[in-house]
């Protein structure tokens, strides 16, 4: 039925595409092959963006790129996915995916496998935590473009004013933040800043905080480690270095405030490091960019996001989408992505790299937390269980449930879903 | 009104009585008239029902090709699945307060416009068309507005309440488990008081203004009149509002979808987001079903309720 509704919909909507678009290259004798690249909006110059698919079709007489951008909406472009390739006929060659829907459409088949971009040699290249999120049953189904991960942003000009370093475990940064903020005696001044909404992104600042108390999210430890770090994300905002918006904000709401000079440290992906440091921004060259604090004795911790490029099953031109997918990865384009749009590349060199380097200096801060970035579960139940911890997360954050009873009650559903005994001490993922 | 045509009665609006000409019976007929509706109907209504309800009995997982009969099974998980309950808790309580508030504040704002038509300067249907905008806006439009209205920092709420000194530290409107559910129902009454007072109005112009001379010679006072003519003369119009709200509400999906995505903890997920995300975020097709029809039921049974209630006036109607 749904898929009936699905096959429908779609023929209607290339129906209709299909007899508005103009004919492409009209001049040329011959009609050129069009690839379809879907993806979602991208922060940045489109026309920066635009030049390098120009590039691409130089390089390859005949074929013409078309993007077909979705909404930046991460859920809606999962949404139109589902309903577009499992009516199994994708209108498009190439899509950009999540880092997490990887094993998810891998599972479902509506993705191919992409050995042959991966040959052995260059798996090197790229960091493992990406390759493990783009690797499902032992073959990678996608190939990393861009990456992103979570890092501490801190207000430089104030933790110099009152001789601070950036800190290196959540109580020094309690302890700073709370010296800076009665000191300048400011009440629009918050401490620190994060993404506490009901939704993914909640989940991704939780799992760095308990990854960096030592502990794991589904294996339980007697010391009841990660109760301890989900309780402090609650304490942060009752002890007032946080102030209770983070219960409803997301990155962009946290980056505002930040950006508005409104916070002295914020919790953020990578990409808001162009945008704070924009010509019109309150806070440009007044921000330093760190790893993430952690609990003592336990190394940083950081969650790994970004986007993929995949090649839907049935898709019309799969070898010219590969021959994209290559361009687009490579070295050069990876360097170009990172000078003109301020994408960080996935490739290892790109950040030793000197030019980009003084171009980008910021890229040698972030070397190190991508080098140690974690993938999050890598399961084509992902979804199912991030639903389940989304709620459970956000009560302990907003005071509703105990820490201790909202990881026991998450804890017991996501086995429920992955089929696993509760008494089972490692699953089989990380 | 008498669709099936009644040999004896004559077609009004016709001088000698007559009726057109036709090739086909009159019962022939009317089946011909209401065909196409009928066929839109099922098309785009029993069907689409029909079809959840069948996928309701099924175990449905597209991501691991599992598509299997599994009888009434997801509905026994739905009757042990707390989260389905705290749903329909948020549901029936968001239901029950906004319809409560839109309903009295509806008859109130009825009342004035009422007063403002039958005062010396004439009707003026400008307040009219003025009164209808929260309910013209789209909904996700008007959500993204009041996001900002509530915003804790920099919204107008609480600007407003620091100025007058009734609050010191801004409230969290959306990110309180207790302020977050009634944010989102005054949203939904500031959203749709317009539409019910729009009936209430139609409903107190059906008054006869003699039955308010009569009572006024009597001696009643103003609240008289209103509890006593004016109150049981609205009865069907407020059972109708009831019907059309509770309706609303109960399946209400993207004010508070907008607002607070069903958080913080859940407390504002209704029964519509719950489906939401079963179906279309994690993929659990026969569950999500489950869930949809569920809702469904619910909703008939609201309604069938209603129609118990409404039937004395509507026997008095015809």
């Amino acid at each position: 039925m749904t898929r009936l509704l699905a096959i429908a919909c779609l023929s209607v909507v290339s129906f209709v595409v299909g007899s508005c678009e103009p004919n492409p290259g009209s001049s040329s004798s011959r009609t050129p092959t069009v690839l379809v690249f879907k993806h979602g909006k991208l922060s940045g110059d489109p026309q920066a963006f635009q030049a390098l698919l120009k590039e691409f079709e130089t390089q390859h007489p005949g074929l013409v790129v078309r993007e077909e951008i979705l909404p930046a909406s991460t859920d809606q472009q999962h949404q139109y996915y589902v309903m577009n390739l499992e009516g199994r006929t994708p209108t498009f060659d190439l899509l950009a995916a999540d880092v997490i829907w990887v094993p998810e459409f891998a599972r479902a088949g509506w993705i191919q496998s992409l050995d042959q971009l991966l040959p052995a040699t260059d798996r090197k290249e790229f960091f493992p935590a990406t390759l493990q999120a783009a690797t499902f049953e032992g073959r990678p189904y996608a190939i990393p473009w861009h990456l992103d991960v979570g890092v501490l942003y801190y207000r430089r000009d104030l933790l110099e004013r009152y001789g601070f370093a950036p800190p290196g475990t959540w109580a020094d940064l309690v302890r700073i933040a709370r010296m800076i903020l009665e000191g300048e005696r400011n009440p629009g001044l918050k401490g620190f800043v994060w993404q506490g909404k009901q939704y993914e992104g909640l989940l991704c600042v939780a799992l760095e905080f308990i990854w960096g108390n030592g502990a794991e999210l589904l294996v339980r430890d007697t010391e009841g480690k990660a109760e301890a770090a989900l309780a402090f994300m609650r304490d942060l905002i009752r002890q007032g270095t946080s102030p209770a918006l983070v219960a409803t904000a997301d990155e962009e709401a946290a980056r505002h405030l930040f950006q508005a000079g409104r916070a002295v440290f914020m919790r953020n992906w990578s990409y808001a490091w162009s945008l704070l440091q924009r010509e019109d921004s309150p806070v440009r060259d007044k921000v330093g960019l760190a790893p993430l604090p952690s609990f003592p004795k336990h190394p940083s911790a950081s969650v790994l996001g970004g986007w993929m490029l995949a090649v839907p099953r049935g898709a019309a031109r799969p070898t010219e989408a590969q021959e994209l997918i290559r361009f687009l990865t490579s070295s050069s384009m990876q360097r170009r992505m990172a000078l003109q749009l301020g994408y960080n590349p996935v490739r290892r060199r790109l950040y030793e790299d000197p030019e980009l380097e003084k171009a980008q200096p910021w890229l040698t801060a972030l070397y190190p937390v991508v080098r140690t970035a974690r993938p999050r579960l890598v399961t084509p139940y992902y979804l199912m269980v991030s639903q389940v911890l989304q709620p459970e997360v956000s009560a302990v954050v907003v005071g509703r449930r105990s820490a201790k009873a909202a990881l026991a009650s998450a804890r017991r559903q996501i086995y429920q879903i992955l089929g696993l005994q509760e008494d089972h001490s490692r699953p089989s993922f990380p | 009104m008498n669709p099936a045509g009644g040999e004896s009665a004559p077609v009004p609006g016709r001088r000698d009585g007559s009726r057109p000409r036709r090739f086909v019976s009159d019962e022939a007929w009317s089946y011909l008239c209401v065909g196409p509706g009928l066929f839109i109907l099922v098309l785009l209504g029993l069907l689409p029902i029909l079809g959840a309800i069948w996928l309701s009995a099924q175990r449905r997982l597209p991501i691991f090709g599992i598509s299997e009969f599994v009888g009434l099974r997801n509905y026994a998980a739905l009757m042990g699945d707390a989260r389905f309950w705290e749903a329909c808790r948020t549901t029936l309580y968001f239901t029950a307060v906004s319809v409560t508030a839109e309903v009295i504040l509806g008859i109130g704002l009825a009342l004035l416009l009422h007063g403002t038509d039958e005062s010396r300067t004439g009707e003026r249907p400008w307040i009219r068309v003025m009164i209808l905008i929260p309910w013209a806006l789209p909904t996700v439009v008007s959500a993204r507005m009041w996001e900002w209205l509530y915003h804790s920092e920099a919204g107008l709420f609480n600007y407003g309440l620091r100025a007058v000194g009734l609050i010191q530290e801004p409230i969290n409107w959306l990110g309180d488990p207790f302020w977050a559910i009634h944010a989102a129902i005054l949203m939904d009454v500031w959203k749709t008081t317009p539409f019910a007072s729009l009936l209430f109005l139609a409903g107190l112009k059906a008054v006869p203004p003699d039955l308010y001379l009569a009572a006024r010679v009597d001696g009643a006072g103003a609240w008289t009149s209103f509890r006593h003519i004016t109150l049981p003369l609205l009865g069907p119009i407020i059972l109708v509002v009831l019907v059309f709200r509770t309706m609303d509400a109960f399946r209400v999906f993207d004010a508070v979808y907008v607002l607070t995505g069903g958080g913080p903890g859940n407390t504002t997920e209704t029964l519509s987001i719950y489906a939401y995300k079963t179906l279309f975020q994690t993929l659990q097709f026969g569950y999500g079903s489950a869930l949809a029809t569920g809702m469904f039921l619910a909703v008939l049974a609201l309604t069938a309720g209603h129609m118990v209630l409404l039937r004395p006036y509507l026997r008095e109607v015809s």
